[in-house]
């Protein structure tokens, strides 16, 4: 009596799925990105904002009357973290003709890697996706544009060498989530114990991170100059919080970019004065990009979510995003003429060097071989009501970190 | 009136045996294998190789767990990490240098062996301990893949599935791909209709009924029970290897976690405990629901039909996803299987009700 | 060996096991009266964090009527589950029940931070972050609060089975059919205990919304609190108690030598390990009841 009456769903299903999200078949007027989040289930803590910046940046560069007459279209769905769906969106978004894509989510950013490649279009992985994607010969159409992980535990390290007199003989704790993201500095930070001969232990706490305390005992026995915090989300606030109960300085907190606003006013504003970060655009509202926003989007009603959130880290992040997409679209126009395909942004983000936001963010130069973009960050502190940066804009051990994504790009060659 | 009886009639016994007894199921049968063979030809590359080319491999997935909760009665929680025993053992085989097709067989052993170690705990306890039992060692798994790099591939944790042959077929080619999860779809549909009928399946069904029972009659629950993790975890191991090549083409932790494993298991149990047909009804609606439901309240939106806040907008198929599982169990306990069934019944003897067959 | 080091993990361990039972004492209290093990309870753990929070910040009432409001509406979300959903599957087998509370789940973690909003969340019970300090040995205030708490609760159930009512759903959870026969009304007796589960949600969710931020992390404490119950014993509220205990001080201790050496989190191997081995050896916990099966 089983029947596998499997396909006779199908017509039924696609019926419904035709309606459901029947592709506008429109001319090629306006540029599409993809720009896909997580907003349900890991990434909970980013998506929001991170989305906002996004799709307000675009309405911005459209109110302004586009670039070269383009108008910029974001596609935003929620993929939930699980890969197939990642790859359900991307395919549709590509059929209705998207060139940029962005997953802020390592496994579905690293599902769609290998199948940008053969497609031919941009996968932006700022902050997020496998690390060696910066090797541009190895990963001709993937662009993690901003610092990456390594490159930003690198920065962090060398803040500490420039501020104590030399990395010789420190003690570094590196308090870590016991996931692929928190184990992902390890190489890099081994390799510079050794180079600079300091003193490097690891803990790992178990994954989602809401209890620690047993790691944070070891820790303060441990008596670390400083502590590299490397978790996300909830976990970062109790890290912070347990280093503070432990009797653990604030000012020896170094944290992943994942720290915000949001996470100091949940530890408590003046908990924790003192925690430092490592950053890739300056937070805050202080800044023309952020005035243009305010002024000519949320004044006409168009943002994309609460005013309240314009300025917020992750914010400003998912506006520096788009602001080195756009660019590397506007510099294909210019040189490639319309209309825009996947490979013309390829080709225009490769030609864009020292990209000015008037401190935004770093000088951003993207070349052919070189897709992290330089690599530069900087390190900023938590003051009780805002991140004050104390350091200048900088890239960090690079020939490190370009030896260990080199020898990672080749494996992923070979396993193709 | 669709299911005709009338002028069916059996003159021998392999008649009454066969697997479709009714001309209108077998017809349904070859239309459907008829369609999916073909799908290539008429349906976009979009959900070729979105929704049917999963759908397929998941449904094969949820065959083989079907196996073991529906028709032996086991309930597993850690099922895939059975898979992604099987996925991981497949791609590192093949790296070494193993053909495809040994390498696929190669997986199944892997995991057949290590899923006879969850079968373990089964020999002891049943029902709720079974399930918790298997979600830890679910996490022990993990945890080795997560933890060893060997395995995981190194600090991305992502391996990329190895450029491999399938008699003569390259597995970067989309139809091979297609092909080889479908055939291996068919397959398995075969093997669990046709298991049910031998004297394995029927042994496995007086466990599942009663344990203690089974062992008065003479069927060893030990043996069987341990046979029926050996089995399913073999199939379960292959599929995951399929789903490694055929479909993801990479390897990652996360997508044989947890939250994976009770989606496996929602599969079995939405579709409906030990049907065949339910397997393929749960995996679609496990799957597939939440991109459908996405994207058509991602297009509401965009026309303008639909005002609420972003946030809301992204929790609202998650919302209706739980509410449909909640609807569907509290309309028909017995699963999306027996839906079908009572429908089927209907129109068995429709208009005819009177006749009950 | 650091003597200090031991302690300290030992009494860390001790809190923070506690604090699972609070989650884990609701699943008890279901399965006690019906048989049910609701996989919803970390939801529904999730749920009254936003609560309380929602009360404090939106309406920014005291603290205390939060919680007294949070109380009342998981009271009444619990007898509700109960009437409209669980009722409705008397007789069906277990696991479509337990597939119903995972719908459930799923229904909660996409219909809360939905409507209050997916960024984790502030809920500040004004416990302070200093440690006590016992002989170099650190004790996490926060963590003894929700310990204590755990404590009054388990102990509040364990005195509510003596009352006339509690009487009542001991003799429902012995069984249904005797009680139905000498006029005790078992359907009221599980939603009372579905109600009173969705009260101890409430002291979990506060708790551990003030230690982790509310967001719908707060289901993920589901975990552990399913393996405080398989190793104290699902019915068995001195289960939760003890079960808490042991599975707090070796999740603690155990990683703390371990951990250094394997170079990775070892707690929740330790914690599998616990189900894997108690489930071999002793099936129905500590001070569960063994079912005896009848052929």
């Amino acid at each position: 009596m089983k029947t596998m009456f499997k396909k006779g769903m199908l017509g039924a299903l696609f019926a419904t799925a035709a309606f459901a999200a029947a592709p506008a078949l429109q001319a090629q007027e306006t540029v599409k990105f993809g720009l896909f989040h997580d907003f349900t289930k890991v990434y909970t803590f980013v998506a929001d904002e991170f989305s906002q910046g996004q799709r307000d940046y675009l309405t911005l560069i459209n109110e302004e009357g586009g670039i070269k007459g383009q108008k910029f279209e974001a596609i935003v769905r929620d993929h939930g973290n699980e890969p197939q769906r990642g790859l359900e969106l991307y395919n549709r978004a590509r059929e209705e003709g998207a060139i940029y894509f962005m997953f802020l989510s390592t496994p579905v950013a690293n599902a769609v890697v290998p199948r940008a490649l053969q497609d031919k279009v941009v996968l932006g992985t700022p902050l997020h996706g496998r690390g060696d994607t910066m090797v541009g010969e190895t990963f001709p159409y993937v662009f993690p544009m901003m610092a990456s992980y390594w490159s930003q535990a690198a920065r962090l390290l060398k803040y500490v060498e420039d501020t104590q007199g030399g990395l010789k003989g420190k003690k570094i704790a590196h308090v870590h989530i016991d996931t692929p993201f928190g184990r992902e500095p390890l190489p890099i930070l081994e390799k510079l114990a050794q180079q600079k001969s300091f003193e490097l232990r690891s803990f790992a706490y178990p994954s989602p991170g809401n209890e620690q305390s047993a790691v944070w005992s070891d820790v303060r026995r441990y008596r670390p100059d400083f502590v590299l915090i490397w978790g996300a989300g909830n976990s970062q606030m109790v890290s912070v919080r347990e280093a503070v109960r432990n009797g653990i300085d604030p000012a020896k907190i170094l944290s992943v970019v994942w720290l915000t606003e949001t996470d100091m006013k949940n530890i408590g504003e003046s908990t924790a004065i003192g925690a430092k970060r490592v950053e890739v655009v300056q937070p805050g509202r202080d800044h023309p990009i952020i005035q243009r926003i305010l002024d000519k989007v949320y004044k006409a009603g168009k943002g994309a979510g609460p005013e309240a959130r314009v300025g917020n880290t992750y914010y400003n992040y998912g506006v520096a995003d788009m602001v080195i997409a756009t660019e590397g679209a506007k510099l294909a126009l210019e040189k490639l003429g319309p209309p825009l395909t996947g490979e013309k942004l390829k080709a225009g983000m490769e030609m864009i060097r020292n990209l000015d936001t008037k401190g935004f963010m770093p000088p951003v130069t993207i070349t052919p071989q070189d897709h992290q973009g330089g690599g530069q960050a900087r390190v900023s502190q938590w003051d009780g009501k805002a991140w004050v940066p104390v350091s200048d804009w900088a890239a960090a051990y690079q020939d490190v970190v370009w030896e260990e994504a080199r020898a990672s790009a080749a494996k992923f060659s070979q396993g193709k | 009136m669709f299911y005709r009886l009338s002028g069916v009639h059996h003159t021998r016994y392999e008649d009454t045996r066969r697997l479709w007894p009714i001309p209108t199921d077998r017809r349904l049968v070859a239309v459907l294998f008829l369609l999916a063979l073909s799908a290539p030809l008429w349906l976009s590359e979009l959900y070729l190789q979105n929704y049917l080319l999963p759908w397929l491999i998941w449904s094969a997935a949820t065959l083989s767990l079907t196996l073991l909760m529906g028709v032996a009665g086991q309930l597993h929680f850690g099922y895939a990490a059975v898979m992604a025993i099987g996925a991981y053992s497949a791609i590192h085989l093949v790296r070494l240098g193993v053909p495809f097709e040994l390498a696929f067989i190669g997986a199944g052993l892997v995991a057949a062996v290590i899923g006879c170690l969850f079968g373990a705990a089964a020999l002891r306890v049943k029902g709720l301990y079974l399930v918790m039992a298997t979600l830890a060692m679910q996490y022990l798994v993990d945890w080795v893949i997560v933890n060893v790099p060997a395995i995981s591939g190194g600090a991305h944790a992502t391996l990329q599935a190895p450029e491999a042959r399938v008699l003569f077929f390259s597995f970067a080619d989309g139809f091979t791909r297609y092909y080889f999860a479908f055939f291996w779809a068919v397959f398995m549909t075969v093997f669990l209709l046709n298991t049910k009928r031998t004297s394995f399946g029927r042994a496995l069904v007086a466990i599942r009924d009663k344990d203690y029972a089974a062992s008065v009659i003479g069927v060893s629950p030990f043996k069987y029970k341990l046979l029926a993790f050996f089995t399913s975890s073999f199939f379960g191991g292959m599929s995951g290897a399929v789903l490694a090549f055929c479909f993801y083409r990479a390897v990652t932790p996360e997508q044989f976690g947890f939250n994976v494993s009770t989606q496996l298991v929602a599969m079995v149990l939405v579709g409906g405990l030990g049907s065949v047909i339910g397997a393929y009804l749960g995996a679609a609606f496990v799957l597939l629901t939440p991109m459908i439901l996405s994207n058509g309240i991602a297009a509401l939106s965009d026309a303008g039909w639909l005002s609420v806040s972003a946030n809301l907008l992204a929790h609202l198929p998650l919302m209706i996803y739980g509410a449909l599982i909640i609807g569907f169990l509290l309309a028909e306990p017995l699963g999306l299987a027996k839906i079908y069934d009572n429908m089927r019944n209907y129109f068995l003897v429709w208009p005819f009700k009177h006749s009950r067959r | 060996m650091d003597f200090l080091f031991l302690a300290e993990l030992f009494v860390n361990g001790l809190s923070t096991g506690l604090m699972y039972s609070l989650v884990a004492l609701g699943i008890t209290l279901i399965y006690k009266a019906s048989g049910v093990p609701n996989l919803a309870q970390g939801a529904m753990v999730m749920l009254s964090g936003y609560l309380v929070w929602a009360v404090v910040s939106l309406l920014s009432w005291p603290l205390w009527l939060a919680i007294a409001l949070a109380v009342v509406g998981m009271f009444l979300f619990g007898l509700a589950t109960e009437r409209w959903l669980l009722r409705r599957m008397v007789g069906q087998p277990v696991i479509m029940i337990v597939m119903l509370t995972l719908g459930l789940d799923i229904f909660l973690r996409g219909f809360v931070p939905g409507l209050l909003g997916a960024a984790p969340k502030r809920l500040d019970l004004g416990i302070g972050l200093a440690p006590i300090i016992v002989a170099d040995v650190f004790v996490n205030r926060a963590y003894l609060v929700g310990a204590i708490g755990a404590m009054v609760l388990i102990a509040a159930a364990m005195l509510f089975f003596r009352t006339r009512l509690g009487t009542k759903l001991r003799a429902v959870s012995d069984d249904h059919v005797a009680s139905w026969a000498v006029g005790i009304s078992v359907e009221r007796a599980i939603g009372i205990s579905w109600g009173i589960a969705g009260v101890a949600a409430v002291g979990a969710g506060t708790v551990w919304g003030s230690v982790q931020g509310v967001d719908w992390t707060l289901s993920a404490l589901l975990f552990p609190a399913i393996a405080v119950v398989i190793l104290g014993g699902i019915d068995s509220l001195l289960g939760v108690f003890v079960g808490g205990l042991v599975v707090g001080v070796l999740g603690s201790v155990i990683p703390g030598y371990l951990d250094p050496i394997v170079g990775g989190g070892t707690r929740d191997v330790v914690t599998s390990v616990l189900i894997v081995l108690t489930i071999l050896f002793r099936p129905y916990g500590m001070f569960g009841r063994e079912d005896i099966e009848r052929v």
